[in-house]
């Protein structure tokens, strides 16, 4: 079977810094899959450059069997990548209603959107509490819950998600882990990218380890959590 | 009192039309963080057009229909030559130095405002030209008191609607949530699907516009035009967006009708040559208390 998302010899970065040194990876239709590693290894470089954001110098990104080469950001989301970056970036100044009714902007047919905007808030309940809210003035708990929430408006087929549980309590980590966990049963495809490797890795069905710029390491979850080099350096059971 | 009152008409009807010129800049200051040195210089464009129609067409001064008609006609005209030309600088001259340091586009804006001048130059001639008289100036208002004309109404009749119509834009249509996501982020803006770049040729577009509608004002109103009026003009203007708290687009209407007050009240009561003086001290002052602007934010968003 085709896989969904293909990544093949990726290299990209940031002006002379070379991020990302021939990545390559695939994600199945419905498929969960965790990127971990360390801090600076190059896993948020990974989903900007798979949302157009960061541009690719060598290697192929194909998503549904299309080459992704030369397409600007808002192209690629329109073909089904949601992307909920890293640090939340929700809009602070604009409402809860309003950043999520910016997640459907490419909805064209009001009443979709507005089910849309219903079913979101039906997986975050605290959203629909807020729709009048100014975004920024939401709790960091909150707010990663709204960019989720945004980026599942648009409709994906693949969810690009950049460290959802940084600097949130256990207790939201654990709500935010269990929508993405029904995300993925939904059929949504999930690439995580986490530094909490142990919770990723009890969710996803395969994982990667990227280590400065490259793959290291791949396999199942379980293999994952199993395997001595990733306890050492990211279960901190050394 | 009433000498009073009279300023401070004149001073409203003056800071209208600055609040106009200061919507483009604080637009487009928002929008991509240039300050766009050319928006001044536009104008003066779009007076040339202006007057280059008013010649052609014949449009004679009576305050008629067809006279109001043909000012509506040439402020669309105007509205339309300065937002296409904005929206073809963005284009050929900002968009490629989007992601170069903040310096390049800016010195670049520089660079466009002599050029235009230098069109303007081209266009008009050296000297001052006079704008036709194409409204009565009897007292709308009768007798011997306030003096309200034809010309004072013109400009409220313009800005007001032109004002109304953009905050609609900005508040309640789809576009103009996009322009306010850009504003704030642009690379989340691309990630929920917004085309940045078209958002901003739109933005440049409605700034241009307005600026477009004031140059045809201007010229009616101010009744002089040359190819240097946009430096001061410009000047006034952007003073305005920050003393309004720059990229707030209520803070630029605010930021122009005090900029007209003041301007109105100084020169009648210290005289014309403080003006200046005076305006920049007020900007100095409310800057030194409240560096963001009167409407600015101030507030912090938590991270």
């Amino acid at each position: 079977m085709m896989p969904l998302l293909e990544v093949r010899d990726l290299e990209a970065g940031y002006g002379p810094i070379r991020a990302l040194d021939g990545v390559s990876l695939d994600v199945a239709e419905g498929e969960l899959v965790a990127i971990i590693g360390a801090n600076g290894a190059g896993k948020t470089t990974l989903l900007m450059a798979i949302s157009g954001v960061v541009p690719v110098r060598a290697g192929v990104i194909r998503f549904a069997d299309r080459p992704l080469a030369g397409l600007a950001p808002h192209e690629i989301m329109r073909l089904g990548i949601g992307h909920a970056p890293e640090g939340r970036r929700i809009f602070p100044r604009l409402t809860v209603r309003e950043n999520l009714e910016l997640g459907g902007f490419t909805q064209t047919d009001r009443r979709r959107l507005e089910q849309d905007i219903a079913e979101a808030c039906g997986l975050f309940p605290v959203l629909g509490d807020r729709l009048g809210q100014m975004g920024g003035t939401l709790s960091g708990g909150e707010q990663q819950m709204l960019a989720i929430g945004r980026a599942l408006v648009g409709r994906p087929r693949l969810l690009l998600l950049d460290e959802p549980s940084l600097g949130l309590a256990p207790l939201i980590v654990a709500k935010v882990f269990e929508v993405i966990a029904a995300l993925s049963a939904r059929g949504i495809a999930v690439v995580l990218v986490e530094q909490n490797a142990r919770a990723a890795l009890k969710l996803a069905a395969r994982g990667y380890v990227l280590e400065t710029g490259r793959i290291t390491l791949t396999g199942t979850g379980p293999e994952l959590a199993a395997d001595r080099r990733v306890r050492d350096a990211y279960l901190g059971e050394g | 009192m009433q000498f009073f009152l009279q300023q401070c008409l004149i001073g409203i009807t003056n800071g209208a039309l600055v609040a106009l010129v200061a919507l483009g800049y604080t637009m487009v200051y928002g929008i991509i963080r240039l300050i766009n040195f050319a928006h001044g210089d536009l104008i003066m464009l779009g007076a040339c057009l202006a007057l280059t129609l008013v010649t052609a067409s014949g449009l004679a001064g009576t305050g008629t229909s067809a006279t109001w008609l043909g000012i509506v006609l040439l402020v669309a005209a105007c509205g339309l030559f300065c937002g296409g030309l904005n929206v073809a600088v963005d284009r050929v001259v900002y968009r490629p130095l989007r992601s170069a340091p903040k310096l390049a586009p800016l010195v670049s804006a520089i660079g466009v405002s002599f050029i235009f001048m230098n069109v303007g130059l081209f266009w008009l001639g050296p000297a001052d030209r006079s704008f036709p008289e194409l409204l009565p100036t009897t007292n709308l208002l009768g007798g011997e008191g306030l003096q309200f004309t034809a010309k004072d109404l013109l400009v409220l009749v313009v800005v007001v609607p032109l004002m109304a119509a953009l905050s609609l834009l900005v508040r309640c249509t789809r576009l103009g949530k996009a322009m306010r996501a850009v504003s704030q982020d642009p690379t989340a803006a691309a990630l929920v699907g917004v085309d940045v770049d078209r958002v901003i040729a739109f933005t440049f577009f409605v700034g241009g516009f307005l600026g477009g509608a004031a140059s045809v004002i201007y010229g009616l109103y101010i009744n002089t035009i040359s190819f240097q009026m946009g430096f001061q003009n410009g000047l006034y203007a952007f003073t305005a967006a920050v003393l309004g708290g720059i990229g707030s687009i209520p803070g630029a209407v605010v930021g122009g009708l005090v900029i007209g007050l003041v301007r109105a009240l100084s020169s009648a009561y210290a005289g014309e040559r403080w003006t200046g003086a005076i305006v920049f001290a007020i900007l100095i002052v409310i800057l030194v208390f409240r560096p963001e602007g009167l409407l600015g934010r101030s507030t912090r968003e938590k991270v």
